[in-house]
């Protein structure tokens, strides 16, 4: 077989898995959120026989999507700037300290991962009610998220803290700068991309649970996944989903853009190559 | 201009010792490299000159000022790194201007400085530029600009010429001397490179497992070697033991060796009775007539250009010597004379 057919193969192959992957998923979504409600599209119909924002509009007027919309957003940030600021002094301890048991260390905090977070959501809850805390269930969600996804920021920060390079900080110093300005000089070149990753991760993760926003989080707090598993759950209406899910994943997407043109940015061969 | 005083320093690491008594005196201007092999140590004496490392004992003045533990942000000192350690997001210009913005200058004064020494190493139209837009030898030269622009009492070099190509070393090794002469800076600068030592310095200070053996200028390290680790490091020497057996006029004094009995020259007397001697291939004089001469075997040539590099063995005695032409070849006698002002009285045998 030539190298030309092969590669054929591959691409198309390639484009096989992203239109069964992506394309078809997100097409029937567009397509079920655009469904008129006056013209059902039944399983007799390839495609629906009218589309209008009707559903979109009807969500918009008449579901917690409001409040769930800025629940979400609100919470997510606050869990990754939160789940960042926990995992930078272990971070820094893993990437920068050495110490005996440095390396098992480095595994051991992967090992929350392993917890499901229901349990960690039951755990939260009741942690909640001993302490006498059901009315700042907002703080226990974020507090929630930070801490179930610390795993992922500390372990992406470890990797940029090892990136800093021992020769930077000691020109840094050699030419007089204070801790702050060694930290703006030599460290924060090195660690961008990776706090842009775990940002990123932290957020899109956040905004994506289910299980800490439903049990610690209802009835009083409405989150968009929680709206979702109602909307495919209880209440079951494929249009109303179709246009949570896209709420949901949109955003993401644009986030996920705009975070890829920062770490681009930050190239880390600058921090890291020769000069 | 400050000279440094190092006195007594030493320094363990665990129970490694990596600095062992080791005590020197850096005259003001003065050009002084720390040479000698990986893990000599000179390494970790820059870094206790320039504050990064605290030493287990001993003091460092610099300018008569006890700095031992005054840390590298506080000390007068600038260094230029092996690996450049130049702030890849930062253009030439703001690498340059880093070290005067952490001393609080004005803007004015920050530019004019920043002009001077951009002029001075002809970065003029790099300023604008990032680091990794710049080939080696410019980084090399925005690394010693950036220390250069801080002014400092002493301006210390960690062997910042080894990432470079051979012909860009030769010129960047000459700009650093010309620039340190001209500024009158006093410098300290370690290599494990034996020819960039000999090349640079007022003087050299031969290091060998964490002990100093030897400061002197690079004529008298070259001719004069105290020991047989200084006589070998610092371009090539054929060593032998040898027996004192008298002096037979003041300052002649009589050896007996493998290869047979010589004289050498030294006005201070051997160090022992069992001794080594040493002596530069190329102080051989091959076809001499002098009564001095030696009779050896060619075992191997080497065609060196201007010269030959002659292999020799004299009753399992092997030695090289230097010599402009010859012809012989491998398996003859070969007859030199060895004067003995050539001949280099070093420390007793073991």
């Amino acid at each position: 077989m030539s190298q030309q057919r092969l590669n054929d193969i591959l691409l198309f192959a390639l484009l096989a898995v992203c239109v069964v992957w992506l394309v078809i998923p997100f097409g029937m979504a567009i397509l079920w959120s655009l469904v008129d409600p006056a013209a059902p599209w039944t399983a007799d119909r390839l495609l629906p026989p009218a589309l209008s924002f009707s559903r979109w509009i009807d969500m918009w007027q008449n579901s917690s999507l409001k409040a769930a919309l800025i629940n979400s957003y609100t919470q997510a940030p606050l869990a990754a700037a939160l789940s960042l600021s926990l995992a930078f002094p272990t971070a820094y301890a893993l990437g920068r300290i050495r110490f005996p048991g440095r390396e098992i260390a480095k595994l051991l905090v992967l090992l929350p991962l392993v917890v499901p977070s229901y349990v960690t959501a039951v755990f939260f809850s009741s942690l909640l009610f001993q302490l006498g805390l059901t009315g700042w269930k907002f703080g226990a969600i974020v507090f929630a998220h930070a801490v179930l996804f610390l795993p992922y920021s500390i372990r992406i920060l470890i990797v940029s803290f090892e990136q800093v390079r021992d020769d930077h900080i000691e020109a840094a110093r050699d030419l007089g700068a204070v801790f702050w300005r060694r930290w703006y000089v030599a460290y924060l070149p090195a660690l961008r991309p990776g706090i842009f990753a775990a940002t990123l991760i932290v957020f899109i993760k956040s905004i994506e649970m289910f299980a800490i926003a439903f049990i610690v989080g209802s009835p009083d707090i409405v989150m968009i996944p929680s709206l979702l598993f109602a909307s495919l759950g209880q209440d079951y209406v494929r249009p109303n989903a179709a246009v949570l899910s896209l709420i949901l994943v949109v955003p993401n997407i644009l986030l996920m853009l705009f975070l890829e043109r920062l770490l681009k940015s930050a190239n880390p061969s600058l921090s890291s190559g020769k000069g | 201009m400050s000279g440094v005083f190092i006195r007594n320093v030493h320094m363990r690491f665990g129970r490694f010792v990596a600095l062992e008594d080791v005590s020197l005196s850096v005259a003001p201007g003065e050009f002084v490299t720390l040479l000698g092999p990986s893990g000599c140590g000179k390494t970790t004496l820059l870094k206790i000159i320039s504050g990064f490392t605290v030493p287990t004992s001993g003091h460092i003045e610099i300018g008569g000022e006890d700095v031992t533990q005054v840390p590298p942000e506080k000390r007068d000192t600038a260094l230029c790194f092996q690996s450049y350690a130049l702030f890849p997001h930062l253009s030439v210009n703001d690498n340059l201007e880093f070290g005067l913005l952490n001393k609080g200058m004005a803007r004015g004064e920050r530019g004019q400085r920043i002009d001077e020494v951009a002029a001075q190493l002809a970065l003029e139209l790099q300023l604008a530029k990032l680091p990794n837009q710049l080939s080696g030898g410019q980084q090399q030269r925005v690394s010693l600009g950036r220390a250069l622009a801080m002014r400092p009492k002493v301006l210390l070099f960690d062997e910042p010429l080894s990432n470079l190509d051979a012909k860009l070393r030769d010129q960047v090794r000459i700009e650093i001397r010309r620039i340190q002469k001209s500024h009158a800076l006093t410098a300290i600068y370690v290599t494990h490179d034996q020819a960039e030592a000999l090349a640079m310095s007022d003087r050299v200070v031969v290091m060998n497992a964490g002990r100093v053996e030897q400061v002197a200028t690079p004529e008298e390290l070259y001719h004069a070697p105290r020991t047989s680790f200084v006589a070998d490091f610092i371009g090539n020497a054929n060593v032998i033991d040898a027996a004192v057996l008298g002096e037979d006029k003041p300052g002649l004094w009589r050896l007996q060796t493998e290869l047979g009995q010589l004289q050498a020259r030294s006005a201070a007397p051997p160090r022992a009775k069992e001794i080594r001697i040493c002596w530069r291939p190329e102080a051989a004089e091959l076809d001499g007539t002098e009564a001095q001469s030696i009779e050896a075997r060619l075992t191997h040539r080497s065609f060196q250009g201007h010269y030959t590099d002659l292999f020799l063995d004299k009753e399992g005695c092997e030695f090289r010597i230097l010599v402009p032409q010859v012809h012989a070849d491998v398996g003859d006698l070969l007859r030199f004379t060895l004067a003995p002002e050539k001949i280099v009285l070093l420390e007793p045998v073991a």
